[in-house]
């Protein structure tokens, strides 16, 4: 999947699990201003583990502060080309 | 009805296989559950049953047995491990708070109390007992579990329930995905009357200190009994093949040298100098496989910090034969990957917060653990979440039907 595509997707799924518009998702919106939570944050990696088909440890993902980090990870970790 | 008879096969009559076998029936599906060992004797300890968990037995008319066999904690204390000054304190039966605040009571019980009361439940007929599994195969339209004493078992379905070394999911995942912690415990179950030291026997009660923590609370129908699981960050990697190795008597209570003289007291009162290894199952992406399901310990293995890991199997027996039930025209698959995507999410936001957890439980006197002490005194807030959790209310939030509860609606 290309790497728009999938800053696309999380995207999405930030919106979601936020319950907000995408409109005020940039790639560098940390997170935290989101009102992502530890909690919210486990949702999150599970949808897009479900959406790329691959699987981001507890380690990897407490890493991610902004949508861009999480997408870089899972462009480079091949999610959605399998 | 023209529909084929459904055979499920449940591997592990734990609290999680016994659990879904009766909110199986309780949907008008009957399962026969194999399990390894050749009688229902549950290992000597005790475990707390959550609101999340006991209000699906309420529905089932368990909780007057459950309660004759349990003790509500008074309170939730958390102690400094050497003064044994009150941290923080919350109310658990005191002002009945716990149950208002959750729907339904919070249960110290033996764990052997609580497999009877559950086996006796449902039907001995249907209790396969000395079949360990051995191996799964798959033909057309069917799976076959073989067992170690020769018995096979031909299912339309099967339902791994046998624990964080489960034989199921190595079968479904094709790798082990068991991870030891890097901690281990001690356990045991003492006479209350024997512990002279212990401040609020009745209460359930965390005493936190450097590289390791102590948790009891009390069992039996009048709090005759304390159950308690000591944890120590050791050793750092674990060379048994078993998890549970026999240690040198003086070893458990060496470990807590130094602490409060309830903590020694109770950990000497104990018998069996015995270390359990305490491992988890690393989250996984897929708990199916064909016809084959996983559950429980054997899909999230967890810390037990949270003391989640039976209640969370229970969450998952009751989601899994509601979709079951549900969903008789859909293929497996289809309702696998349902209840996959009711679960998973809400597993491991538990697995992952007991392992915070572990941590905060086990730091040094200093900044941080003065942090940690600001937190637990928010703990029935901020874990609130665990403890009000409805498996009938996500049930129908995903579009399946509920069965609905006779009382403990939340407000």
């Amino acid at each position: 999947m290309p790497p728009d595509q999938v800053l696309a997707a999380m995207t999405e799924i930030l919106g979601g699990v936020a319950g907000i518009d995408q409109a005020g998702i940039t790639p560098e919106t940390p997170l935290a201003d989101l009102g992502i939570d530890s909690l919210m944050m486990v949702e999150v990696v599970v949808a897009a583990e479900d959406r790329f088909g691959l699987l981001i440890s507890d380690d990897d993902w407490a890493r991610f502060k902004t949508v861009l980090d999480a997408t870089r990870y899972i462009d480079q970790a091949g999610g959605g080309l399998g | 009805m023209t529909e084929p008879p459904v055979r499920i096969g449940i591997v592990g009559a734990g609290i999680g296989g016994l659990s879904l076998a009766l909110a199986l029936r309780e949907r008008g599906l009957q399962a026969e559950v194999f399990e390894q060992a050749s009688e229902l004797t549950e290992i000597g300890a005790a475990i707390g049953l959550a609101a999340n968990a006991i209000r699906e037995f309420a529905r089932l008319g368990l909780v007057g047995e459950l309660t004759a066999a349990s003790t509500i904690p008074t309170e939730l204390i958390y102690r400094h491990w050497r003064d044994g000054s009150r941290i923080a304190a919350h109310p658990v039966r005191q002002d009945d708070w716990y149950a208002k605040q959750f729907g339904a009571p919070w249960f110290g019980i033996h764990r052997a109390d609580l497999q009877k009361i559950l086996s006796a439940a449902f039907d001995a007929e249907h209790v396969h007992l000395g079949c360990r599994l051995v191996n799964i195969t798959e033909q057309a339209g069917s799976v076959t579990l073989k067992f170690a004493n020769g018995r096979t078992y031909e299912a339309d379905l099967v339902v791994g329930a046998d624990g964080v070394r489960s034989v199921v999911r190595r079968w479904v995942t094709g790798a082990d995905d068991m991870v030891y912690s890097g901690t281990s415990a001690f356990r045991g179950i003492v006479p209350t009357e024997n512990l002279r030291c212990l401040p609020d026997p009745h209460a359930i009660q965390f005493w936190m200190g450097p590289d390791g923590h102590l948790l009891h609370y009390a069992i039996g129908g009048a709090g005759e009994a304390v159950n308690f699981f000591a944890v120590v960050e050791t050793p750092r990697i674990w060379l048994h093949n078993a998890s549970v190795t026999e240690v040198p008597d003086e070893v458990p209570a060496a470990s807590f040298r130094g602490w409060h003289p309830a903590v020694t007291e109770m950990i000497e009162a104990a018998s069996s100098p015995v270390r359990w290894g305490l491992f988890t199952v690393r989250p996984l992406l897929r708990w199916y496989r064909g016809r084959v399901v996983i559950l429980g310990d054997a899909a999230h293995g967890m810390l037990p910090h949270h003391g989640q890991g039976a209640n969370t199997s229970v969450e998952d027996a009751f989601a899994l034969a509601g979709l079951l039930a549900d969903a008789r025209g859909d293929d497996l698959e289809t309702t696998f990957s349902r209840y996959q995507g009711m679960r998973r999410a809400r597993t491991r936001q538990i697995q992952r917060s007991s392992q915070v957890t572990s941590t905060l439980l086990h730091l040094p006197d200093g900044p941080a653990a003065r942090a940690r002490n600001a937190k637990v005194a928010m703990v029935p807030q901020d874990f609130g979440w665990i403890h009000s959790y409805d498996v009938q209310q996500a049930l129908a939030a995903s579009g399946a039907v509920s069965v609905g509860h006779s009382r403990n609606e939340p407000s």
